[in-house]
């Protein structure tokens, strides 16, 4: 049979859940990924006896179940939430400076208001203000945009109109003068893939709102576990999933979505197609261009790529204490400079003071890594145009020195890793390219300027009939956006096909 | 919520007018339709297009096919990586992995140096009707068992047994041509004499340069014979190197090799993370393996159907994979070992064998999936090849 009601082109996390939405609502679906496992960004892959996962560092929104986040009940309509083992992470994160400056920040917000003026003392009043903003500025966006109030206005919510679209940098400079503290608030925003110069302070308010709220979690099994979980959902609501077969054609027909054509040159008639695929791709590969509307291609050329990343994936043979490695999430600093010498430094490939996230899934699951081992994912952002510098033949040499620059770095924070590596893995921002098809090995889609932010975007529509799109590229970015991303767009064609 | 609220908020019109500008003017997504996908090509092609220019004799039983690029493009590798050859023999399209012997630095040819195995569909089809001039079709080159400067000392102890020198070959050529700061002891099992692939240019090279050690330990050795004889034990080991400090250990070979030598090498007191071991396929006499159910006999038949696909026979003592292969059903392969994953199919009834140690996602394990290069049929099966 070579007609579905909706084809959904690529198995990230917002295909998958797209389709099995779908799939759940009785809807004939094709899934289409050109890899051999699904996920995307979220999965992981084996080396020796580790098994490392890729992308995910704490996942947001899930809540408990008295208190749920909005991804918690998504995931539960969904029928996946009995199939996943979630651990509650108790910090938001750690700080480790190359001086020797430590400091947790607790997933409660008085713990850590606490713990922020004990060692910050001269800026007491200025970090009770703070976060009494981003307390406020959150009540007034969910009013305004989670209960829709239909009465919003200045007067109402005051934070809401003045900070919103203001850069973190801006109010962290109105509220601290000590630059340690304002790196370590706004370490978040590396998260968000942008420096806080250029990062709206809607987004850091929520993120820091939603961890200490709903907070962070961990995943029993990595990624992998939730993408296999999605897959088998829609597998068993009668999905059809093809692995190891992309789309190479899309159809369009008087600005109607007509059929895919498969990489098996396989003709697949749909009026529905939830791309889970790069605007940047299905645009300029997938369709037709004539088909495209004029507006449509300055639309996404006047748009930034985010940036990528570079990852050790390391197993060691001992457990986190003998590393000194305590807690599950660990920021790595060397400088205190938040300004735009943040995007200088990720458009080096060389890794000299950049900011890098070193998360031990270890300390939240003992069950993680085999007994007596642990695992270490260390990441910082690297834009990936400057890797396509390197000459093909020079890549590996390149790869291993940038590697070695940084664990440099982590070994001036914990100077016994070095001794009890077993496996070490690197990826670039070619090794993202590669395995994403992302240009410039874009991990976040679009880059999450203010600009480029939903309230100025198209986000998952289309002008072309019967196409959605669905995953990082349609708005915010990281697994519980990009997870409600497909569930949304599911939900449009549902509604379109039930007025029909 | 008010629709359009946002355009109420404090700085709304900068950003229009930025959105303004950078429509106008392009932003870096512009540049990224010149499309990077080429540069991946040349690191990680899918395929390659290879033509046989030479084949040289090694040993009775070995040849060196050298492959040249049909579009005089060779990707970079690693020395010690490999890669897969994807062939149509006798109608079964398959696949087999090779080391890559010569080293990176020479860019106009990969060579492959193939061993026959007795009845080996491959192996004999490689040497026996493959000629120069010939295409064949590969993967890129793939795998981990190479030098990794993160974490390998200096020093490397080489292990290798029969055909396993091939990846050893590629370092230790790439070492003597770039004049790479490496100390090496090649330790090179074979059961006699005869079978020593590369020993005259081993020879050479360790009489040249004074950080290659080679080593040759054979088996069955004849009577005139002076080298070591037997196995790799620590013994022979611990002749040859003064202390076990400050090396990274390698080891590529047969099963045998890997179940007599790795004990050895640990009871010299040799962490597990010093010690890196490469693949070597499917593991041969799968009904010997610890843990196989004695009540399934290596000849057994079982049905095997396919979701939605044909339904076949499989034997208990055979890889699924190999089984899928002679009824001409092609599942992407790469290691054919357990361990890339590219195999991966889902097992929705029935049970297999599947040898300990073999790398499954936790996840994959929980819903069935297992790797069918390295999965035995206990069962009458049905499983699910998306």
């Amino acid at each position: 049979m070579n007609a579905f009601d909706v084809v959904v082109i690529g198995a990230g996390n917002g295909g998958l859940t797209a389709a099995a939405k779908l799939a759940q609502k009785g809807l004939n679906v094709l899934l289409l990924e050109r890899h051999n496992v699904p996920g995307g960004c979220a999965t992981s892959f084996c080396r020796g006896r580790f098994e490392f996962e890729v992308a995910l560092h704490q996942l947001s929104g899930l809540g408990t179940a008295e208190k749920p986040g909005l991804l918690r009940m998504e995931l539960e309509q969904l029928g996946v939430l009995q199939d996943l083992e979630f651990v509650e992470i108790s910090d938001l994160y750690h700080v480790a400076a190359s001086d020797g400056f430590r400091i947790t920040l607790k997933t409660d917000r008085a713990e850590t208001i606490a713990v922020l003026q004990d060692k910050f003392p001269h800026q007491k009043d200025a970090i009770q203000r703070y976060f009494d903003l981003m307390a406020r500025y959150a009540n007034d966006m969910i009013s305004t945009f989670i209960f829709r109030d239909p009465e919003a206005s200045r007067d109402k919510y005051p934070c809401l109109y003045k900070y919103a679209l203001q850069n973190s940098k801006a109010i962290l400079d109105e509220f601290f003068s000590d630059p340690l503290l304002k790196t370590i608030l706004s370490l978040y925003s590396g998260y968000l893939g942008v420096p806080p110069t250029r990062l709206a302070f809607a987004y850091l308010a929520m993120l820091f709102f939603q961890y200490m709220e709903f907070k962070p979690y961990h995943l029993k099994g990595g990624s992998q576990a939730l993408s296999n979980a999605i897959l088998n959902k829609f597998l068993s609501d009668g999905g059809t999933a093809r692995f190891n077969c992309g789309a190479k054609k899309i159809i369009v027909d008087k600005g109607q979505i007509n059929a895919v054509v498969t990489d098996d040159d396989d003709e697949i008639t749909t009026n529905y197609i939830v791309s889970n695929v790069s605007p940047v791709a299905t645009y300029n590969h997938l369709i037709d261009p004539a088909q495209v509307p004029a507006a449509t291609s300055v639309e996404i050329k006047g748009r930034n790529l985010s940036t990528s990343a570079f990852t050790l994936f390391i197993g060691f043979d001992c457990e986190p204490d003998q590393l000194d490695i305590t807690e599950t999430t660990n920021f790595l600093i060397s400088t205190t400079d938040i300004s735009d010498g943040i995007r200088d430094r990720m458009n080096r490939p060389d890794i000299q003071d950049d900011f890098m996230l070193l998360s031990c899934y270890d300390i939240s699951d003992p069950e993680f890594s085999p007994p007596g081992t642990c695992q270490a994912n260390v990441v910082t952002l690297k834009y990936g145009e400057p890797w396509l510098r390197i000459p093909p033949r020079r890549y590996h040499d390149v790869k291993f020195r940038c590697a070695e620059s940084m664990l440099k770095r982590v070994e001036e924070i914990y100077p016994r890793v070095r001794d009890h590596i077993e496996e070490i893995e690197v990826a670039t921002p070619l090794t993202h390219m590669r395995s994403l098809g992302h240009p410039f090995g874009a991990i976040y889609g679009y880059e999450t300027l203010t600009k480029d932010s939903l309230f100025f975007q198209p986000g998952r529509y289309s002008p072309i009939q019967g196409l959605f799109f669905a995953g990082g590229w349609t708005g915010d970015q990281g697994f519980e956006p990009t997870l409600r991303s497909g569930i949304s767009a599911a939900k449009s064609i549902i509604r379109r096909l039930g007025a029909e | 919520m008010r629709k359009g609220i946002w355009q109420e908020f404090d700085g709304y019109q900068d950003i229009v007018e930025e959105i303004k500008v950078s429509r106008k003017l392009g932003g870096t997504v512009s540049s990224a339709m010149v499309s990077a996908e080429e540069y991946i090509r040349q690191l990680h092609p899918d395929r390659l297009e290879l033509c046989v220019s030479d084949i040289i004799t090694e040993t009775p039983s070995t040849k060196t096919l050298r492959l040249v690029s049909k579009d005089n493009y060779l990707p970079p590798f690693m020395a010690g990586q490999y890669i897969a050859l994807y062939l149509e023999i006798a109608g079964i399209r398959t696949s087999r992995p090779y080391s890559i012997s010569s080293q990176p630095n020479q860019v106009g040819y990969y060579d492959i140096t193939v061993r026959r195995v007795e009845n080996g569909l491959v192996s004999n089809y490689l040497l026996d009707v493959v000629k120069r001039g010939d295409t064949l079709i590969s993967s890129g080159p793939a795998g981990n068992f190479y030098f990794n400067p993160l974490l390998h000392k200096k020093t490397m102890v080489c292990i290798a047994g029969g055909s396993g020198i091939t990846p050893f070959m590629s370092m230790i050529r790439e070492i003597i041509e770039c004049a790479l700061d490496r100390l090496v002891y090649l330790f090179y099992g074979n059961q006699t004499i005869d079978d020593v692939i590369f020993g005259a240019e081993l020879n050479r090279i360790s009489k040249r340069f004074d950080h290659i050690h080679y080593i040759p330990v054979i088996e069955e050795p004849s009577r005139k014979y002076e080298g070591a004889c037997g196995f790799i034990s620590r013994d022979v080991m611990r002749e040859v190197l003064e202390n076990i400090e400050d090396k990274s250990f390698f080891i590529c070979g047969p099963q045998g090799l890997y179940d007599f030598c790795l004990p050895q090498i640990q009871e010299m007191g040799v962490p597990g993370r010093k010690i890196k071991q490469e693949m070597y396929g499917a593991p041969p006499n799968i009904w010997q393996y610890p843990g196989w159910p004695h009540e399934v006999h290596q000849d057994d038949v079982f049905t095997v159907n396919i979701k939605n696909g044909k339904q076949l026979t499989a034997k208990a003592g055979e890889p699924l994979l190999v089984a899928l292969e002679k009824n001409g059903v092609v599942v992407p392969s790469l290691c054919r070992s357990g361990d890339c994953s590219m195999c991966r199919l889902k097992i929705l009834s029935g049970k297999v064998f599947q040898p300990a140690g073999v790398p499954v996602r936790k996840s994959d394990k929980k819903y069935g999936y297992v790797h069918s290069c390295v999965s035995y049929p206990l069962e009458n099966l049905e499983i699910l090849i998306q």
